[in-house]
């Protein structure tokens, strides 16, 4: 079908964002503010967890801020990831009766939560700048660090999403990686000298900095947090990794796309 | 390709056919040690092969799981072919499934705008089609309305008149006119006439042999995944129709043959006026039905009795006489004789039938040769143009 242009597929996504957007929030009285409260919530939960028990925030100034910066982009990768996962299972019937291009079923999933993303980003940055954090230069690297994560974000969800077809397991798994890539990623510890204090294996440390999702959670900890400028690795893992799940993300998606229409 | 073109070349699909399907890993892995789910690949389609002009009205016809809608999710870019080529020229509109893209939470509006983007509308085009899209669909005051308040109707309503409200170059229809009341119904039928009218090309899936003869002009017949025959409408219906016969499906209406067989039928042929063989006839035409009678004793056998009766699919006698009955004259069967019985019928509802014959000789209690439920028929109701005629009309100023 080359009939799929550009115009009519930016279309497509602009109304699968929007009837996204607006399933959600219908009969929800909190709506939109929800995107910012449950990072709000895991902040206050994580905050007294991590200064009152195990005691370690307390080597971090503004520890719920440094906790925000990191929540925020967590929680979009996780919602994310958990919608696209199932985003063809649960389009089988339309899939199956209209021929539309695919693969903007997981993609909306993502960009659908890109926006709540940056709108939670922009009352942090408010917040942030009440606090004292005030952003430097630095903070024009937001947007094509965004722009690469989100690419990252969508490679991975296509790729469970078809998996999902084939194994109903990978929702599941999913779950239970998402738990343990949390406590993997730098968001409730930096990855600089205090991490080593807190972690006390430097070794560790550069073992988490593979991790896909390390360098934006860097990134967004300097820009936003200490307003400086991100380190070079962070750029390069995340570069790297983005153009990585886009590529297999993309390739496994066509084809097997031809596949996953039969077996839905 | 050229808009309403259409071209199957040698296509073959396969589907991967699951035995007790493992749908989760653990069962992957325990299957890896006892190989309990088994698959196999099931050939949908198998080297079709048709071309479709621009304009033309192709039904597709065939049992259950011939690969009829499997054809159309090819020619809608729904499946890609296992092989061979399958291409659809220019707009397609697809009526597979009516209103599977609304989300129920949605307005009856907000669910047209997000489906015209799904067929590729753009928004100014949906908004200026939304008010003749619910007329059409008699839901104007609903479409503020989520659409989980609907009824079925309602939603399959709003579900074809979207699907039907932007002109196609050809148009899918599988099956799914079951749309709403008669009223709709009858609605629904116009505004594809209207696509027909229009030189359309349309692509029809379905079982109702009387709206396939109306609407098509040629029909395709599948026989698990393979074209047993392409051609006119009518005649390719017959062969349907004679192979559904020749299946003894249906247990209880399932054509039977008795008798002595002293005399019986060698051949029988129903035929219309102009003397092509048929299974349908339209109103008003006769049902000739043209036997080559034997006889296995010597002599000319006197006084035998031919008889027919008409049922519904369902068993049930509606008509059966014989020229006994009717004061006409009997046979007298030599070797190889032939007789014919000229029926001319008022259909009042029409549909499928089945017609039975009999050779007999009641006075001498005799049953010669029994064909019951034997020769299924279609009986069409014609459109009569024009439907209306001025038979007088006066003016008066009083």
């Amino acid at each position: 079908m080359s009939n799929w242009d550009f115009g009519r597929l930016r279309l497509l996504m602009e109304s699968l964002v929007s009837k996204d957007l607006k399933v959600r929030y219908k009969r929800s009285v909190l709506g939109f503010g929800w995107f910012l409260l449950k990072p709000l919530f895991s902040m206050i939960v994580y905050y007294f967890v991590f200064t009152r028990i195990l005691r370690f925030g307390g080597a971090i100034p503004h520890f719920s801020l440094f906790l925000l910066t990191g929540l925020l982009p967590w929680n979009f990768f996780s919602s994310s990831l958990s919608a696209s996962t199932s985003s063809l299972l649960d389009n089988h019937r339309l899939i199956r009766s209209i021929y539309f291009p695919r693969m903007s079923l997981p993609v909306a999933e993502v960009l659908a939560n890109l926006i709540h993303l940056v709108l939670a980003l922009i009352v942090l940055e408010a917040v942030l700048i009440i606090f004292g954090h005030t952003p430097g230069l630095s903070i024009i690297l937001l947007i094509p660090a965004l722009i690469l994560f989100t690419v990252m974000t969508a490679g991975v969800g296509m790729l469970l999403s078809v998996g999902n077809v084939f194994y109903r397991d990978v929702k599941q798994f999913v779950e239970v990686l998402l738990l343990a890539w949390f406590y993997a990623s730098p968001i409730i510890y930096p990855l600089d000298s205090i991490g080593v204090y807190i972690i006390e294996s430097p070794k560790l440390l550069q073992i988490l900095k593979f991790n896909p999702v390390a360098g934006f959670m860097e990134i967004m900890h300097s820009i936003l947090y200490a307003g400086t400028w991100p380190a070079a690795w962070c750029w390069v893992s995340l570069s790297v990794w983005s153009v990585m799940f886009l590529t297999v993300g993309l390739a496994v998606f066509r084809k097997a796309e031809p596949v996953v229409v039969k077996e839905l | 390709m050229k808009p309403g073109a259409i071209l199957m070349d040698n296509v073959s699909l396969a589907y991967r056919l699951y035995h007790d399907r493992a749908v989760t890993l653990r069962e992957t892995m325990l299957n890896v040690f006892n190989r309990s789910t088994k698959t196999e690949m099931f050939t949908a389609l198998d080297g079709v092969s048709f071309d479709v002009e621009p304009g033309e009205a192709l039904a597709i016809i065939g049992a259950n799981g011939a690969g009829k809608s499997t054809t159309l999710k090819l020619l809608a870019g729904i499946y890609e072919p296992s092989s061979g080529i399958a291409e659809t020229g220019g707009r397609i509109a697809s009526l597979l499934d009516l209103g599977v893209g609304f989300h129920p939470d949605l307005t009856g509006e907000e669910n047209l705008m997000l489906n015209g983007s799904l067929i590729g509308l753009d928004r100014n085009t949906m908004k200026d089609l939304i008010p003749e899209i619910a007329d059409f669909a008699e839901l104007t005051r609903f479409m503020d309305t989520p659409v989980k308040y609907y009824s079925d109707g309602m939603f399959m309503r709003l579900g074809f008149s979207l699907a039907t409200a932007v002109d196609p170059d050809v148009l899918l229809i599988d099956e799914v006119l079951a749309v709403g009341d008669a009223r709709f119904q009858e609605k629904c039928y116009e505004r594809i006439w209207s696509f027909r009218k229009k030189g359309k090309t349309i692509i029809f899936v379905s079982h109702d042999m009387n709206a396939v003869a109306k609407l098509c002009t040629r029909a395709v017949l599948l026989n698990d995944g393979r074209i047993q025959m392409d051609g006119e409408v009518e005649a390719v219906l017959s062969e349907y129709l004679e192979g559904v016969r020749s299946k003894h499906d249906a247990a209880a209406v399932s054509p039977k043959e008795w008798g002595t067989r002293e005399v019986w039928f060698d051949s029988v042929t129903l035929r219309n006026v102009s003397g092509t063989p048929s299974r349908i006839f339209q109103k008003g035409e006769k049902i000739i039905v043209d036997a080559v009678i034997k006889t296995r004793l010597s002599g000319t056998v006197d006084g035998v009795v031919f008889g027919f009766s008409l049922h519904r699919p369902d068993g049930e006698t509606i008509i059966g006489t014989n020229n006994l009955e009717m004061n006409e004259p009997l046979l007298k069967v030599s070797e190889s004789t032939e007789a014919s019985i000229e029926i001319m019928l008022d259909v009042e509802e029409p549909g499928s039938y089945i017609l039975g014959l009999a050779l007999t000789d009641p006075p001498a209690h005799k049953d010669y040769h029994w064909q019951e439920f034997f020769y299924p028929v279609t009986l069409l109701d014609a459109r009569i143009d024009p439907p209306l005629r001025l038979s007088d009309v006066t003016w008066k100023q009083c």
